[in-house]
């Protein structure tokens, strides 16, 4: 459980983040959705103690942060920024060693460790390791900084616009990379992102900032459905709404038996890829691959809380 | 049929000129005035137009550029060695042979040529410091010919003094270098982080850089002087008003800003992205400073260090004027004597020395990880 207390940081007059308390669950992915100037990387910095709070304080664990030296606690904390910030006069491998190094792994627990993170980021290790980032594409330095952070087993990770630098193809590859990740590794994420599709697609709950103080927080169903007040609904994007709140039904959920033609759907499909693959292919039930169907009245229904 | 490209044509010029002009002066002493001397009356008409080939062979475009180059300049250089012995036959005793314009127009020419086909080549820096071996021995070869050239004779007669002063010159240049950056890099770090230091520090780095170095000379021997008088143990240690300690401080003081700058310069060129990743990682500021910052900033500071090296040796030539010794020595004499060979005799050594620093310090730079090709 990492907990943020009554924190505060001004600048003069501004103030960046305006005495903001969150309970973010441990192995769940929160995003920090706002504008720009709203307060969001502000208020990821303050947790690893990159920028110190004015006033109020960060817990991990009921502990508080400001109990150990800073660079002591950001070795503990995993941290991916935009411009992936890869060291341009260390190889791939050593620029994950970084952390491991920093705490003084054996070189051999460090070598493994290495490989293994790169092997988890479909990069292959013999090849990649030995490069330095200028060798790279822009997916794979993004990939690099992932694994970088990751290096030392950190139970919390903070992304500052991780995918903000990618096309919009590789960006979708790399959530759902980064979405499997989380699955195997069970690590407490927290993102900021000004994009709200991204942060419904990943997060089991979404903080919207504004002007330094949270909007809402609150699960992506919740946030579509219930929009706190009218900044958020705007952040939403109204036009998008029925298809965005489809897209995080899964398609399990709306099952019947029965049998229907046409070329059949994923399991793991979301309601809303249902209902566009419905209306291009004009029809009206859709069989699913392992048996069963679904039906357009259903997605529809589904399509409103 | 090949055709000079634009380095051809334009060095075509010098070359042509270098055959037109004398190529040796004969003198009756070594500080008369001279009596020139054409290449076709020192070698005659047959030898001096394969010269002209030879010479000229190197100005057309092709791969053989380089090794011709190399050959055409070796041939120079041996050329001026027998011509000498030919001169002085039959010639008064104490007569001299000095290289003329001629000669040395064509040597300029023929290094520019070679060396302008070698940095086009773009070998890799271990390969650059191997030619610069290999010139070297090349020159020292050909000047065993040149036993009856007027600066072999001044060498000869001066023999254990050159060394001494060459030592000397070595010693003034690299030492305060190495002073000037081993101080420079931490100040320039400081005045980088402090920015409340930065206007004073770089405004007073920059005012002594405006001082003439005879001027700052003076300025020095008075300190220096008073501290050679009254600090116990400081005259044992060579400090004095006069001699190597005021030359010495006076290279490190002009060493100082470009060093400090370059310092400031390379860490400002880190990109944002970077040092926030060094601090998000955990790195604590020492950390920062040597595994990321330094090592980052080190083309640029090392370029800074470059300048400093070879504007050392060129400015230690100076510190001869307040008897800190180096080849400067023989320049103010050379210029006392109106012997201009003697002047050439701490001058040329001067020039060789500076262009090697160069050449070794780019091939140190372009060895650091890390570097874009």
């Amino acid at each position: 459980m990492i907990g943020l207390h009554d924190l505060s940081r001004h600048y003069g007059d501004l103030r960046a983040v305006d005495d903001v308390s969150l309970m973010i669950e441990a192995g769940s992915i929160t995003s920090i959705v706002g504008t720009s100037g709203s307060g969001k990387s502000t208020l990821l910095r303050l947790v690893n103690r990159l920028i110190e709070p004015t006033s109020g304080h960060v817990t991990i664990d009921g502990k508080d942060v400001h109990g150990v030296p800073a660079p002591e606690l950001r070795r503990r904390i995993g941290y991916v920024i935009q411009d992936h910030g890869l060291f341009p006069h260390w190889t791939v491998a050593r620029n994950i060693a970084t952390v491991p190094e920093l705490l003084g792994w054996p070189k051999a627990r460090i070598r493994d460790r290495v490989s293994e993170l790169l092997t988890l980021l479909s990069l292959d290790p013999a090849t990649i390791g030995p490069r330095f980032p200028h060798q790279l594409s822009g997916g794979q330095m993004q990939r690099v900084g992932v694994a970088r952070a990751l290096a030392a087993k950190p139970e919390l990770l903070l992304m500052d616009e991780p995918f903000g630098a990618l096309d919009p193809l590789l960006r979708g590859k790399a959530q759902d990379d980064l979405l499997a990740i989380q699955q195997t590794l069970g690590t407490t994420i927290i993102l900021v992102t000004h994009d709200m599709a991204e942060a419904i697609r990943l997060s089991d709950k979404i903080a919207v900032m504004r002007a330094g103080k949270v909007e809402q927080y609150a699960r992506p169903s919740e946030i579509l459905s219930r929009p706190a007040s009218d900044f958020v609904q705007d952040l939403v994007g109204e036009g998008e709404r029925a298809f965005r709140y489809l897209s995080l039904i899964p398609l399990s959920q709306l099952v019947e038996p029965g049998e229907a033609s046409g070329t059949p759907l994923s399991r793991n499909a979301t309601a809303a890829e249902a209902l566009n693959a419905m209306i291009w292919q004009n029809m009206e039930v859709l069989p699913l691959e392992d048996g069963g169907r679904v039906t357009r009245a259903a997605l529809l229904r589904a399509g409103h809380p | 049929m090949r055709y000079p490209d634009r380095l051809g044509s334009v060095l075509a010029v010098p070359l042509t000129a270098a055959f037109l002009l004398p190529f040796a002066g004969l003198k009756p002493n070594r500080i008369a005035s001279a009596q020139a001397e054409w290449l076709h009356d020192m070698v005659g008409w047959p030898f001096a137009v394969a010269i002209a080939i030879i010479a000229a062979a190197p100005l057309l475009k092709g791969k053989a550029r380089l090794p011709l180059s190399a050959f055409a300049l070796a041939t120079w250089m041996v050329v001026m060695g027998y011509g000498a012995s030919g001169l002085l036959e039959g010639a008064a005793e104490y007569a001299r042979v000095s290289p003329g314009a001629g000669f040395w127009l064509g040597l300029v020419s023929l290094a520019l040529l070679l060396t302008d086909t070698l940095a086009r080549a773009n070998p890799r820096p271990l390969a650059r410091v191997g030619c610069l071996l290999a010139a070297f021995l090349i020159g020292i070869m050909t000047l065993r010919l040149w036993g009856d050239v007027s600066i072999m004779q001044e060498y000869v007669a001066r023999k254990s003094a050159f060394w001494a002063e060459a030592r000397r010159h070595v010693g003034l240049a690299t030492g305060s270098f190495a002073a000037a950056v081993a101080i420079g890099i931490p100040m320039g770090v400081l005045v980088q982080r402090v920015a409340k230091l930065r206007a004073p520090v770089m405004n007073t780095l920059t005012a002594i850089q405006t001082i003439p170095s005879i001027a700052l000379f003076g300025l020095l021997i008075l300190p220096l002087g008073w501290i050679g008088a009254n600090v116990p143990g400081a005259r044992n240690m060579g400090i004095g008003g006069i001699g190597m300690a005021p030359a010495f401080v006076a290279l490190f003081l002009y060493a100082l800003l470009p060093i400090v700058t370059n310092t400031v310069a390379g860490l400002h060129g880190i990109p944002a992205s970077v040092a926030e990743a060094a601090r998000g990682m955990g790195l604590n500021p020492r950390q920062r400073l040597l595994r990321v910052d330094i090592p980052l900033a080190l083309p640029v500071i090392l370029t800074g260090a470059r300048i400093v090296l070879v504007q050392n040796v060129g400015l230690a030539t100076v510190g001869a004027l307040i008897g800190a010794g180096g080849f400067g020595t023989f320049v103010f004499q050379g210029l006392g004597q109106t012997a201009s060979d003697l002047v050439l005799l701490g001058a040329l050594p001067t020039v060789a020395l500076a262009f090697a620093a160069q050449v070794i310090f780019d091939a140190i730079i372009d060895c650091l990880p890390g570097r874009r090709t």
